[in-house]
This record gives structure tokens, sequence and C-alpha cells, in this order.
């Protein structure tokens, strides 16, 4: 038997809902299983490793646990998670967001009930399934119609992984009301003891009301024999935006898939993302974005750089419904391979079923350019600190696409100072 | 007597398992400058990618001293720390990096290897700004990224920036001239002749007499198969000019 479904006590167990969705979710997984080679969505990320794991289910609480030293150096509302249980909250809350630890709003709100599994279908996801099997923790985040709040929500999940190979399982429900506009980032990080095989599966359930906005950034620095996974699923509705940016550069395994439906006319996204990597890990980045409606527009720019025997995955796909016409949708993706060993493996979809709209997918594969290289080096610059500037050059235009510009620093400077590199 | 800056003897080296330089000799000593003249494909560029250290080269036998070290024994950012500095006949262009920061770099590297504290990037950009308006790029460019959009001119300005920023002990411009006009020419020449010292040297190559009417050398070298064939003071650049490169090379052989 495999340790990802475990037969555990979870809070709220006595509500026959609860208690009956997350039986529901304990089925599918065990109907999907592991997906292996045959499956298309997991045809370069195998992540069968899961099965034989030695799974310990939350090894230890927050109790246990001091609180992180981890600190911004921007004004940011802070929500953290220490080995996959809620611990703390920034008590001040910026005006128009509500933060609920997810245990307690599914006990206390009946009305989250209705948000659970709309944008997470875990009929084909058997990560998500597992995520419902245990679902307990996460938190739920509501920003307020109108509300503009003056600074960034930020979830920090960190892993203390002495305990063992912890399995963490987290849902985030976040509602942005109409006209609201609000950023949130997701840090993932880990201290002392690298070599614990966790597994971090998230599932981020996000709506984006009509003419608000979200910027969603994100770090995924966890320990480097770690599993990360996330699944976001998102709709926006008329004229809202929804923009995300996702740096992935931790995990032996990891894989952050992204589905946004634009359900109605003007509903933008743009889904950036890069990834940094080394050693054997294999970092997938999945995207699926849905125009369903006209006038919708998307663009994705995402950018790998690949060392080691390492492997970079993209698939992205683009669909577009016979409705969805005067429609956009751009997508590109280049890596750098640092190695003859290291490999990228691209999937670009596009599925268009509307006519008059534009749409375009690209993609690029490349290499440090050695005459480069050594105009650096005959200037004095070690070789590696030039392969560092020309990668961060490299990387300049997608970095570029995080907005908020502490956030950007702060995300370059983790770039040069990796715990995993 | 003073060690002298560059010394090499009887170099034989190539590229691609190809011989290119064959039994090259050639001192240089502090507040000398050299002129190497010689015709396409004799292999000038070669020589100063040796000397630099570019990967790819290879040297057969023969020994080059720096300061009295063996030079080849070290990588290219040591040559650089210990004061070589290559101006590039085609300097590349690397999008994404600012030339301050790319300066900055170079320089501090240098300084740490000397035991010399950091700059303070206020004082160093302002000063990148004053030596590059000498040369007429104005501090727009120097925002740009290194020689992206540059013209070749400009490159070549960027080239004598770069050498007045980093102050090397031994300056080898290779082909300093080509893609100038007459009045590039001029600024790129002043701002290499404001550098010398009687404590540094400078190793020109070159196609024509033309930049040696503005970098007056000390002595000339006719550069040709792989050696140097002549070797006088600077009117042997102006006899070179009027017979051209075939006769000397008869007569060198």
């Amino acid at each position: 038997m495999n340790t990802l479904l475990q037969e555990v006590e979870l809070l709220g167990d006595e509500l026959p809902w609860l208690k009956e969705y997350r039986t529901a979710g304990r089925e599918a997984f065990v109907r999907l299983g592991i997906p292996t080679a045959k499956t298309e969505a997991w045809k370069y990320t195998k992540p069968n490793r899961f099965l034989s794991a030695d799974f310990v289910f939350n090894p230890h609480g927050k109790a246990s646990v001091a609180m992180p030293d981890i600190t911004f150096p921007f004004d940011a509302c802070r929500i953290y998670f220490i080995n996959g249980v809620f611990a703390a909250c920034d008590p001040e809350l910026p005006a128009g967001v509500e933060i609920l630890p997810l245990a307690e709003a599914l006990m206390l709100r009946p009305d989250i009930k209705e948000l659970l599994g709309c944008r997470a279908d875990m009929k084909e996801r058997p990560f998500v399934a597992v995520n419902t099997a245990y679902l307990n923790e996460g938190v739920y985040i509501r920003v307020a119609a109108g509300a503009r709040p003056e600074k960034p929500v930020v979830l920090v999940h960190y892993v203390v992984p002495e305990a063992g190979n912890g399995l963490y399982n987290l849902r985030n429900l976040i509602a942005v009301e109409d006209g609201a506009k609000a950023e949130i980032l997701e840090y993932y990080c880990y201290t002392g003891e690298p070599k614990s095989s966790y597994l971090v599966n998230v599932v981020n359930e996000i709506s984006v009301a009509a003419n608000a906005v979200l910027r969603h950034y994100k770090l995924q620095d966890e320990a480097f024999k770690a599993g990360h996974l996330a699944f976001n699923g998102v709709e926006v509705k008329a004229g809202g935006l929804y923009k995300a940016f996702c740096l992935q550069k931790g995990a032996d395994l990891a894989r952050n898939e992204t589905k946004v439906v634009l359900a109605e006319e003007n509903a933008a996204a743009e889904v950036d993302a890069a990834y940094i990597m080394n050693g054997w890990a294999t970092i997938d980045t999945t995207t699926d974005i849905e125009h369903l409606k006209p006038y919708t527009n998307s663009s994705q720019l995402v950018k790998g750089v690949v060392g080691g025997q390492a492997k970079g995955v993209f698939q992205g796909k683009i669909h577009i419904a016979p409705d969805a016409v005067k429609t956009e949708g751009y997508q590109l993706h280049k890596a750098m391979l640092l190695s003859d060993e290291a490999e990228i493996d691209v999937k670009p979809e596009l599925e268009i079923f509307a006519d008059d709209v534009k749409c375009s997918h690209g993609a690029a594969c490349g290499q440090l350019d050695a005459e480069q290289l050594f105009y650096m080096r005959s200037r004095g610059i070690s070789e590696e600190d030039a392969r560092q500037m020309l990668i961060d050059a490299y990387l300049n235009d997608v970095m570029a696409k995080v907005d908020d510009e502490n956030i950007r620093a702060w995300i370059k400077l983790s770039v040069n100072s990796g715990q995993s590199a | 007597m003073t060690t002298p800056l560059l010394e090499i003897e009887d170099l034989y080296a190539g590229v691609d398992g190809k011989e290119i330089i064959k039994g090259f000799n050639l001192t240089i000593n502090a507040g000398e400058i050299h002129a190497l003249m010689g015709p396409n494909g004799a292999g000038k560029s070669t020589l100063s990618n040796i000397l630099c250290g570019k990967p790819g080269y290879h040297v057969t036998s023969g020994c080059v001293r720096f300061k009295g070290h063996d030079l080849l024994k070290l990588s290219a950012e040591e040559r650089a720390r210990e004061g070589l500095f290559l101006s590039m006949q085609y300097p590349v262009e690397i999008p994404g990096v600012p030339i301050t920061s790319f300066l900055k770099h170079a320089v501090n590297a240098i300084r740490k290897h000397r035991g010399e504290p950091e700059l303070d990037t206020m004082e160093f950009i302002k000063m990148v700004r004053e030596e590059g308006k000498k040369l007429g790029l104005d501090a727009e460019m120097i925002k740009r990224a290194v020689n992206v959009g540059f013209s070749g001119g400009e490159k070549k300005r960027l080239e004598t920036l770069q050498m007045s920023v980093l102050q090397p002990v031994l300056a080898i411009l290779d082909e300093a001239d080509s893609g100038l006009d007459i009045d590039a020419l001029r600024v790129v020449a002043e701002g290499v002749n404001a550098l010398h010292t009687s404590d540094n040297a400078l190793l020109v190559i070159t196609h024509y007499q033309r930049l040696l009417n503005y970098i007056v050398p000390d002595f000339v070298h006719i550069y040709a198969d792989g050696r140097i064939v002549k070797t006088g003071g600077k009117e042997l650049a102006l006899e070179l000019e009027q017979k051209g490169y075939a006769e000397f090379i008869k007569e060198g052989l």
C-alpha cells in the first residue's frame, strides 16, 4: 500500500458533507492511481517515486516548532504554515482583506463549501484528489469588492524536515471581488537537513471577479530531495486580470500547473514563469488557458535555465472556444541548457475553434555564449560570476514581468543566493 | 635591469590543430609602445587571443612571461587581474548586462586581487560617466547593455573606456582602428595616449600605418607567417606603407 493515502483522523470529520467530500477525494485517487508514462498529462514528469515513498502524515505540527525567522524587505501581511500546519497570521490585516485558516472556515462558514472544488476538478487530477482526501489545512482569503490593500498577502510554507518525509497538503481559497486589486505571494522554503524527501501538495482555487486584478507571485525553493506539486485553478470574470509569476528553483520533482478559465468578455490572464535547476531535478511548468468568451487575452512567457542532468518541462495549452472571437493568446518558452546532459521537453498545444483570433506559440533553446563568457573573463570577471551575470541577463525579461518592484528585487536576490543551488 | 613586462620566447602555437604562430619572439618593457603590423591571415588575432587566454588555442612550445612570471599558466581572468588588457577587434554584444554593472564587477575583481577595497557605486558611476564623456560616449549610452546597438566606432570607444577604467599594465589593441572614421580614430587614439605612462606599455596590432600617426610607436615589427620578419623604428611603418608587405616578407624569409 502506498503511503500517499493514510487513514488519519481529521478535524471536521463529524460534518457529513466534509467527510463525504474527503472520501470522494480518496476514491478519486484510488480510481486514478499515480500517473504513469502512459498518462499524457504526466508524460515528461514522472511522479511514480511518490508511490514508493515513505510518507509520514504531518510529522509534527506547529506546537513543537519555533516560528521561523523569515523576514521580507517590504511591508507584507504574512501567513505562516509550518510543516503543513497553519501557524500564525499577522494580526493586522489590510483594509478589505479577510483571512481565515481553512479549518476554521470549513467549520464556521457554510458558504465556503460552495467554493470547494469549483476551480480544481479532481476527476482527472490524482494529486488534487489526494489533496481533497486530506482537506483541512490552508487558508481562505477574500479581498472585498473595490478594496485596494496597500501591501501584499504573503503565504509562507516552511518545512523543518528533520522529522521525516512529511506529506503536506494545502488548499487555499482566494476570492478577489469586483473591482478589487490585490497581490499575493507564495513562498515555499525549508530549514535544516535538506535531504528529506517530503512532499508539498498545494491546490489554490482562485476567483477574480469583474474588473478585479490579482497579481499572484510564487517562489518555490524546497529542499533538493523534496517534491512540490501545485495546482492553481483560476476563473476570471469580465474585465478582470489574473497575472501570475512563478519562479521554481528547488525540489527534486516539481510541477506548477495553472489552469485559467477566461469566463467572460475582456477577461485577461498573464501566466509567466521561470525555473533554474541543477543536479537531477525535474521541474515542470504546465499551463492551460481557456478562452471561453470574445475579447479575452492571454500571454505566457516561460524561461528556464537547466544544468547538470536536470530536466525542464513545459506544457502549455491555449484553448479558444467557438464563441471566443477577437481573442488573443500568446505563448513563448525559452530555455538555456548549461550542460550536455541537461534536457528540456516542451509541449505547446493550441486548440482553436473560433475564427478571427490572434494566437501564437514559440519555443527556443540555447546555451551560454562562449564569446560573451571570454569577453567578461578577459576583463577580470571570474567564470562563475560571468556565468551568473549572463544567466541573470537571460532571465531579465521574464523577471520584469513581476510588477511589484520590491517583490521583484526579492525574487532576483534569491536567484543568486539559492539554498538549493 | 628591470624585468620586462612581456617576454615571448620562440613561441609555437595554433588553433584546431593548425600551427599558426611559428617561432615568435618579442620583448616589451614598461614605457614602450610597440606596433605589430602584418597582412591579413598572418595570425595577429591568434597571437592576441593566446596572450589573453582565450579557450580553444594550443601552445606547442616556447614560453611567455608577464612581469617575470609564466603567463600561460594563468586563466583569462587572472591575466586581466594581473594587468593585461585586450581591446578586441570585434567586441561582443552582451544583451541584458548594463555597461556600468559589467565594469563595476571587472574593476572590483581586479581591486580584490590587489587587496584593495571595493569602489563606492555612486563614485564609480560618476567616474565612468566622466571618462565616457571624454571618449564621446554620453550618459545615455553608458546606461545601455554592453555593446548592444553600438556602431563599430562606438564599440571601439567603449573598449577604450574599459581600458581607461581598468588601468592595465599592458594593453593589446587588436585592430583598434577598424570601423573608425577619422574623427573617431583621433578620439580613441587620444584616449589611449592619455593612459600611456612610463609604467605601462602598449602593443598595437594593425594592418595600416594610419593609426600610428596618432599612437606613435617606439618599435614597429613586421609580422608574417607566424613570426616577426623585421623590426625597426616608427619610420618602418611608413616604409611599409610605400612598399607593401610582399617585399618585406620575401626579405625576411
